[in-house]
């Protein structure tokens, strides 16, 4: 006869078996039941639905305010749902194309920028938009001061300095669908940085910025980027209007443009879902009016979710997304995926992302002052196995400050070749500037001279690239006679360093630098090497080199930017200013079957391509 | 309150430590001269360290973390949209939790030293000792890739008209009668859900499994057999009741364990939760967002050990609130 305890343990097993049986069938069930296409968001494994695309990426938008977002995921929403006046003409990054401006002029000398407007053009919400609008997008930007206003602010002003100043508050003042003649008064001042002439057409005046009264070669590219959008001013002021200094909270998580595509939602931390403007301006438009940056969109919908890359890789792998943006040391991964396309982009596309180099400054670290130590520096780094370690091949040396693939790299690099490893040379030139270096073979150069003091390498943590390539440079020096401690910090407090003015007392005066495109204009970069005094610039302030590059950026004559380039170019290598390292490629990842992405090195839609309205399946 | 004015204190003198200009750090690397006087100024930067130790601690007192320096809103409202959705996943993981640890654990130790209790000890120490990142990137492959059942994104809202109420997605569909969006929401949760529970569960049915190898042979369970009580009887009043002190503690601590692992399954779910949030604050050195995470991340594991706290005399009348032990 079973024991009583027995008996307790089948029953108990029974039990244990029932409701299992019990769950599973609720859960055959509950899924029998369900409604897949009307209930779920695009899933594992079925058939994408081809009127939307699913696209992948790690990186968050900031801030959806075009006068406020900084980062690539920002503009990339920005750029569908806001509209400028001129944008890049295809895969161009020196042509360009009118988007709200029907045409432009250009006064001789270069300082006035005149646009003739497009008409009928209007929010999605039916606003209209006119030249007292784009007066007013430009102005915000401008009075709410936020980091990225500086790209206007290179150029144009709030104010005159001597008679006018536009204010927050006569921003919010103004009707602009039918401003009152004081209102006109203002808009229509001609000592402004921002001048309407009409309804249809408006100018802007250089000058008034901090370039001072000189034109600039790239003020086109200014205006492409999303802080010279256009803005809906009746929908600002019902989301607290414009502040002076400060950024608005309401239009952080809303937008309200004049694009192919409206904001649908934004849910931070999971994803962007954008529709197709059924309002959208262009649609009325006959085709030869058209240009491939404001035809209407072909698909209805984009969603954009934010995620890891492994995981991003994993959902490209199911079909749930169809388009996803991972770095390029994932290639060797993407490209054997089935049904998916992999394609490294050229080097311009690696350059807008970002260039890196080694900063060494002199203010901080004396021996740096040393030309020779600096050379000795620039022949001690393996930049091969950088290359081939870190980013599998998938990295271009460069020689700077023109970053590769920009406008003039080949001519102002001409007869120069990217630095190149030679640690016998590099231990030499060490024992020269004397102190004592170890050669390849281990032995010892110089040895009654002075022992390298150990310096602070400083890199971006948050960068798997930069600290595999900061360790392998740690290793590289070490063994010539340079002891480096390498010093991490997160992004956020290591760019807060680089990007300081220098000082003798900073703790980091070595490092990986870097620089990525505010807009795409080869001037843009060559500044920020060259005239920002930054400890991650080595704080180098040639008067020399800064007036080329001042001739480079106010000049149109490719002669005389070309010479400027090549003189600041060499100028700076010969003098290993900055030891130019490495540009990391770039890649587009997508399932076969997507088509009509135009790419250009100024996009931010899944990094490489401006705008999503092109794209769609090709069956 | 000692508890969260300690957290406090600690969290403020780490963010103090970690950057050489706070003010650079929140306005921005290209932010104008005059932004970065005017953020020093509104959090008080310049100010001698225990005024701005003042200000911190009242500003944890009210509730008022102030704006966020990247997206210029308030981080009470913020936190008010983050944080029912790691509710709403740490809820039914919890659930996931107690049931399958409870339920294993209570096998586990009844069936000791046999089959079932070895492969049920190797699933929860393996899903326990594996990374959150490794385990929640396979359930997607998995469950998501290779047998597509469950979607690997979000909580559902994309393209969902709604109306929060509590912010928690399947909570307000439920209560708006929206039934495909409580279908769709329900759909989102079961993997990210059961994928967090898995990966922190293991501890519940080891406790469970010891509580129960503690009590099965004790005297007082002997004396009610000895009474004639029915095996049933036994196990439930005197076995698994007892069994549920230690382990009461245990889940209250798990409660905890999960926020933690919220930081990296929302990131791999894009799941629009706290943890995410605190992840880009880390990454951004956004510390007036960081300081508020933190702050709720404690009242949260101090409500889990309050509750658990209420738990006990329910399990055990020896037992009243107020008193040790």
């Amino acid at each position: 006869m079973r024991s009583s305890k027995r008996r307790a343990v089948g029953r108990t097993v029974v039990v244990a078996i029932i409701v299992i049986v019990l769950i599973v069938a609720a859960g055959a069930a509950y899924f029998a039941a369900s409604n897949l296409p009307n209930s779920r968001t695009p899933t594992a494994g079925a058939t994408p639905v081809k009127t939307s695309l699913v696209l992948e990426e790690e990186d968050q938008p900031d801030t959806l305010d075009p006068a406020v977002t900084y980062v690539t995921p920002g503009w990339e929403v920005v750029d569908q749902v806001y509209q400028g006046l001129v944008t890049y003409n295809g895969s161009s990054t020196t042509s360009f194309v009118g988007v709200l401006a029907k045409a432009w002029t250009v006064s001789s000398d270069r300082m006035n920028y005149t646009f003739l407007l497009r008409q009928g053009v209007t929010f999605s919400n039916g606003d209209s938009f006119n030249a007292y609008v784009m007066w007013y997008s430009v102005y915000r930007t401008i009075a709410m001061a936020q980091a990225p206003y500086w790209i206007l602010n290179q150029n144009l002003a709030a104010g005159n300095g001597v008679t006018l100043n536009v204010t927050a508050a006569m921003l919010n003042s103004i009707n602009y669908s039918s401003p009152s003649p004081s209102n006109l008064t203002l808009m229509l001042n001609p000592h402004q940085s921002v001048q309407v002439l009409n309804s249809s057409a408006i100018r802007f005046n250089l000058g008034y910025g901090t370039n001072g009264m000189a034109p600039y070669s790239d003020f086109l590219a200014t205006l492409e980027t999303p802080m010279a959008m256009a803005v809906d001013p009746a929908f600002v002021s019902s989301h607290g209007g414009v502040t002076d200094g400060l950024p608005n909270g309401a239009m952080t998580t809303t937008a309200m443009g004049t694009g192919f595509y409206e904001l649908q939602s934004w849910i931070p931390g999971q994803s962007v879902s954008l529709v197709k403007n059924v309002n959208y301006w262009g649609a009325k438009l006959s085709k030869s009016e058209l240009n491939g940056a404001i035809s209407p969109a072909i698909l209805n919908n984009i969603i954009i979710y934010f995620k890891p890359a492994a995981a991003s890789i994993a959902d490209l792998r199911s079909g749930t997304a169809q388009m996803i943006f991972v770095p390029v040391t994932y290639y060797n991964v993407t490209n054997r995926l089935p049904g998916v396309t992999t394609r490294v982009l050229s080097p311009a596309y690696g350059s807008a992302e970002a260039v890196t180099y080694v900063y060494m400054d002199p203010l901080a670290f004396e021996p740096f002052n040393n030309t020779i130590v600096r050379e000795a520096i620039a022949y001690g780094i393996n930049y091969r196995v950088i290359t081939a370690n870190v980013f599998a091949g998938h990295a271009v040396q460069w020689v700077g400050p023109v970053p590769p693939g920009f406008q003039y790299y080949n001519e102002s690099t001409t007869g120069l070749s990217p630095y190149q490893y030679n640690a016998t040379k590099a231990a030499e030139l060490l024992a020269q500037a004397g102190y004592v270096s170890h050669l390849p073979s281990g032995a010892t150069l110089n040895a009654g001279g002075t022992p390298f003091p150990r310096v602070n390498f400083l890199y971006d943590s948050d960068s798997p690239t930069d600290t595999q390539a900061a360790q392998i440079i740690a290793t590289n020096l070490g063994a010539i006679g340079i002891t480096v401690s390498l010093s991490a910090l997160p992004y956020k407090t290591y760019s807060s360093v680089i990007f300081s003015s220098s000082t003798n007392t900073t703790s980091y005066p070595m490092g990986i630098g870097f620089y990525s495109e505010d807009y795409t204009a080869t001037s843009d970069y060559v500044y920020y090497f060259t005239s920002d005094n930054y400890i991650g610039t080595s704080n180098y302030a040639d008067a020399n080199v800064i007036a080329w590059t001042r001739t480079a950026s106010t000049s149109f004559d490719s002669a005389t930017s070309i010479s400027s380039y090549r003189n600041i170019t060499r100028a700076m290598y010969y003098n290993y200013t900055d030891i130019w390292l490495y540009v990391a490629e770039m890649m587009t990842v997508n399932q076969n079957g997507i088509t009509g992405m135009t790419p250009n090195p100024a996009g931010s839609a899944a990094a490489y391509f401006l705008y999503f309205n092109t794209v769609n399946y090709t069956s | 309150m000692f508890v969260l004015l300690g957290v406090a204190l600690i969290v403020f003198f780490i963010s103090h430590v970690l950057s050489p200009n706070p003010a650079i750090l929140w306005a921005g690397p290209k932010a104008h001269p005059e932004t970065v006087k005017a953020v020093a100024q509104e959090y008080h930067l310049n100010d001698p360290i225990l005024v701005q130790l003042y200000y911190f601690l009242l500003a944890l007192l009210t509730f008022n973390f102030g704006p966020d320096p990247q997206t210029g809103r308030p981080i009470a409202s913020e936190i008010l949209f983050y944080a029912p959705n790691t509710l709403e996943l740490v809820l039914a993981s919890m659930l996931v939790i107690i049931v399958l640890g409870i339920g294993l654990g209570y096998i586990s130790g009844m069936r000791f030293g046999t089959k079932v209790d070895s492969a049920i000890r190797v699933f929860y120490l393996t899903t326990w000792s594996t990374p959150y990142y490794l385990g929640a990137i396979v359930a997607v492959l998995v469950f998501a890739s290779y047998i597509p059942l469950f979607p690997s994104s979000g909580n559902g809202t994309v393209g969902f008209s709604y109306t929060p109420i509590t912010g928690i997605f399947v909570l307000d569909s439920a209560l708006q009668a929206n039934w495909p969006a409580l279908q769709s929401g329900v759909d989102h949760l079961i993997l990210p859900a059961t994928t967090l529970a898995l990966l922190s569960f293991g501890i519940v049915p080891r406790i469970m499994r010891s509580s129960i190898l503690d009590t099965r042979w004790s005297t007082h369970v002997k004396a009610a057999r000895a009474r004639g009580l029915g095996e049933g009887e036994v196990r439930r009043r005197h076995v698994l009741r007892n069994a549920l002190i230690d382990t009461t503690t245990v889940i209250a601590t798990t409660f905890g364990w999960l926020f933690s692992g919220t930081i990296i399954v929302e990131q791999i779910f894009a799941w629009p939760g706290i943890g995410q949030f605190s992840y880009s604050a880390i990454i951004s050195a956004n510390y007036p967002v960081l300081v508020a995470c933190v702050f709720v991340f404690t009242v949260g594991v101090i409500v889990a050990n309050f509750l658990a706290d209420v738990i006990y005399p329910l399990l055990d009348p020896r037992i009243t609130l107020g008193e040790g032990g």
